[in-house]
Formats: structure tokens, sequence, C-alpha cells
């Protein structure tokens, strides 16, 4: 291309418009090194064009300055003091990063993955332990109120076992005790081995006596009363209630007496008697 | 606002690689009006273009020892630094297209208007030359130089075909041309 091809191409038109890609650049200044009248004509041309430009010219916000002023005037100070050193002229030269190759980015982001699911996966499991945990000591507790209920069951049927063994024996013998006259519904029994000579209370029906009383169980030989011991009432699962033995006796009879038992039967608060004949 | 003397541009140069701050406000006195007109025309907003032309001060006074004048006068390199400052940022700003053209197209209104020029044009030169101007010759210069659009950008916009528009643009800046020998 000759300066007169440059000249009427357009291209410094275009360069200087800012249009011109990057392979009309490089033509053009080839041709402003090699012709002297291209570099005046593009020269021309800029001025044109700077001249349009400045016609639009507009004063910038009065503060601007003093902003400028105030950034370079502090970067001066920083670069005196040695703080900044070449830095301060880093603006266009994005700072150094530090890479990492891609492999070590991957070894870390898995890492990190798997840190994070074990994190994950002990927070679930140690949920479902305390779960576990806590269905663990229900059922331990239930085991053992049952273990102590069946416990319970076992004492009682042992008692009842052994109730009934003396109650089988042949040489048991049963003195019925029918209420008094002033308490009709009250009924005692009393079981007397006539061999051993032990005797056995059984409570038919009795009122539960006031906490400072017991009643007591007196044996009437040669018409006088003999204490055969007080009882309890608390124990209702006691069938029989083993009480002093005795050799002989005419009748038996329960009285309400102040706790531990007397020395004498009160009379009035005889509850039931019986004939042992 | 102008200082009272001048200085040559080697001066100017000089003055700057040397750190010298009243330079330095000398040449901010003389140059923000046109780089900022630059900015405002290219962006199109007046905070934008306050942070386009302190950032392009600010490289002025660090990269100084970066212009070489053996390839340009010094307001070349600043207008340069301006108008690729500012287009940079109006493509960071995700601008489209069609938002390009309408500023372009608003930005008639304001050809005569609210300008505040250096001491050496007057409103009466610039309107003068842009009545003179064709629209479509207007706006291929604008789109070019403000708006930082390629050829094939043009091309589409003005609906010319590709080949035809750096012809058109010879036959706009030379119609420009003639008309500011008038000014």
């Amino acid at each position: 291309m000759d300066a007169s091809r440059f000249i009427s191409s357009g291209l410094i038109e275009a360069y200087v418009s800012g249009l011109a890609t990057s392979n009309e650049v490089q033509e053009l200044e080839r041709g402003m090194t090699q012709y002297p009248e291209v570099a005046a004509a593009v020269d021309d041309c800029q001025l044109d064009m700077e001249q349009y430009v400045t016609l639009q010219s507009k004063t910038p916000p009065a503060d601007l300055k003093q902003r400028i002023f105030h950034i370079i005037i502090n970067e001066e100070v920083a670069r005196e003091s040695g703080a900044l050193g070449a830095d301060a002229v880093t603006d266009e030269f994005p700072e150094t990063k530090t890479y990492v190759s891609s492999t070590w980015r991957l070894v870390a982001a898995a890492a990190i993955i798997l840190l994070l699911g074990s994190l994950f996966l002990n927070y679930f499991f140690f949920g479902q332990i305390n779960d576990y945990k806590g269905r663990y000591e229900t059922l331990l507790s239930t085991h053992n109120s049952l273990a102590s209920e069946s416990n319970l069951y076992r004492t009682r049927i042992d008692q009842m076992e052994h109730a009934i063994d003396l109650m089988k024996n042949p040489s048991m013998k049963t003195v019925k005790m029918p209420g008094t006259k002033p308490f009709p519904t009250a009924l005692a029994t009393v079981y007397w081995n006539q061999q051993s000579k032990e005797v056995f209370i059984m409570v038919n029906n009795l009122p539960e006596p006031a906490a400072d009383k017991q009643y007591q169980l007196w044996a009437i030989v040669d018409g006088k009363p003999v204490d055969m011991g007080v009882f309890e009432m608390s124990n209702p699962h006691e069938l029989l209630q083993k009480m002093k033995s005795i050799d002989n006796a005419e009748m038996f009879a329960i009285t309400l007496e102040k706790k531990g038992g007397s020395a004498v039967p009160t009379l009035d608060q005889m509850y039931v008697a019986g004939k042992a004949s | 606002m102008e200082s009272a003397f001048t200085y040559t541009e080697s001066e100017l140069v000089q003055g700057l690689k040397a750190k010298d701050q009243k330079v330095f406000g000398y040449l901010y006195d003389r140059y923000s009006p046109a780089l900022y007109g630059v900015a405002l025309k290219v962006l199109n907003d007046e905070s934008n273009a306050n942070d386009v032309l302190q950032e392009v001060f600010l490289k002025i006074w660090r990269n100084i020892d970066r212009y070489d004048e053996s390839k340009g006068r010094l307001f070349t390199w600043m207008l340069n630094i301006t108008r690729n400052s500012a287009i940079d940022t109006l493509r960071s700003k995700a601008h489209k297209m069609d938002q390009k053209i309408q500023d372009i197209g608003d930005d008639v209104h304001l050809y005569t208007g609210n300008l505040t020029v250096l001491p050496s044009v007057d409103h009466l030169g610039l309107s003068k030359v842009l009545e003179k101007l064709t629209k479509e010759q207007r706006i291929i210069i604008d789109l070019a130089y403000y708006k930082g659009c390629t050829q094939e950008e043009i091309s589409k916009v003005l609906e010319i075909p590709l080949g035809t528009v750096k012809t058109r643009m010879r036959n706009a800046i030379i119609q420009l041309r003639n008309l500011l020998k008038l000014v």
C-alpha cells in the first residue's frame, strides 16, 4: 500500500476514531514509519478529533481536584517514609497471587468435603446413639419393675402355699370365731395344730383398727384368759399369722387393745369368740 | 482557575516526571474539562464520570514514566487513558448495545446546552459544527469514539454494509475537519 492509498483508505480515520482493528492498527503504524506524509495525515486527523472532543468539554465538580490531590499527597508522604516503596505505582498491576497447583486444590477440596461428611455422620450417629440409649434405659426400667413385681407375686404365692400346706395338715383343728353382739359381722378363724400345738390366726373380717390399737388373741383355759399375742392387719396377703402355742383351751377370743397388747382383755372390746371343742 | 503562566509540553512532562505537584495542578486545571467531557459523553452519568476522572489523573500521576514523547502528544496520551478507562467502566456496567445507542440518541439534546467550555472555544462554535454534521455522521463518530463500538456493531446499528463503515467514517471526519476550519 502506498502513501496515497493509506490516506484514502479510511484507515487513518478508523484509527483516530478508535474503530480500527488491531491488524489495521499494526498496518497503519508500519505505514506511518514508512511514509512521513502518512504520519502527518494521522497527526492532522488526530488534532481534528481532539478539537471535536475539546468542544464538548465540561468543568468537573470543584471538590474532585482536592480529592485527587489528597490521594497523591498521602502517597508521596508514604513513599518518602518508605512504607509503600515501589508498591505505590501498582494501580495497573494486580497484586501477585500465590497459585496452588490444581492437584492440591482438588485434594484440599476433597478433604474439606470428607470432613464435612464426617461431621454430618458424627452428628447423625450421635443422635441415633442417644435415641437407642433412651430406649434401652426405658426397657431396663420396665424390666426391673416387672422383675420386682414378679418377685412380689412369688413371695405372695409362697405365703399362700405355706398357708395352704398348714391348712391341709390333717391334725389342724379349725375354730371358727363369729362376731359378738356389738360386732355381728366380724369373723376370724383359729387354726390349731393338735400335734405341734401351734396356733395360727386367719382374719376373715375385722375392721381396721386405729393407729394406736392392735387386736389381741386370747385363749380361755379353765375359765381364765391367756394371752396368745397381738397381730397386725397390715399384711392382708399373709393368710395365716402364727400366734403363741397352747396345749389346750376351751375358747378363743379376740379383743381390741392398746398397741402391744394388755395383760387382761378389755371385755367390752371383744369382737369375736368361738368354742374350741 | 487557570494558572497565570503556561508550560510548554516538554516542561509539563518533565515536571510530572519529577513529581512536581504545582505542574500537576496546572495540568488538572488545563485539561480536566476536556477529559471530564469525554468521560461524561462515554458514561452519561456524572458520578461514574467523577470516578473515572479521578482514576485517570491518578494514572497520569503514577504512570507518567510510561509516557513516550516520541509516540505522540501528551494530550493524546491522556485522552486515550480517559477514553479507555471510561469505556472499560461502561462495559463493566454491562451496558448493552441498545443502551449505548439510546445514550447517543438522548445526548443529541445536550449538544447545545449545559456545556462549560474552555476559554478558547465557545458554544456557538460547537453548535455550528454539530448543525452541519448529518445525524448519521455524528452518530458514527460518537459510537466509535465515545462508546467503543466495533465496525460490526456500527454496521448493525446504522444498517449499512460492513465494508462501507470505514468509508462513512472517513467522510464524516472530512466533513468535521471542514467545519472545524470555520470555527
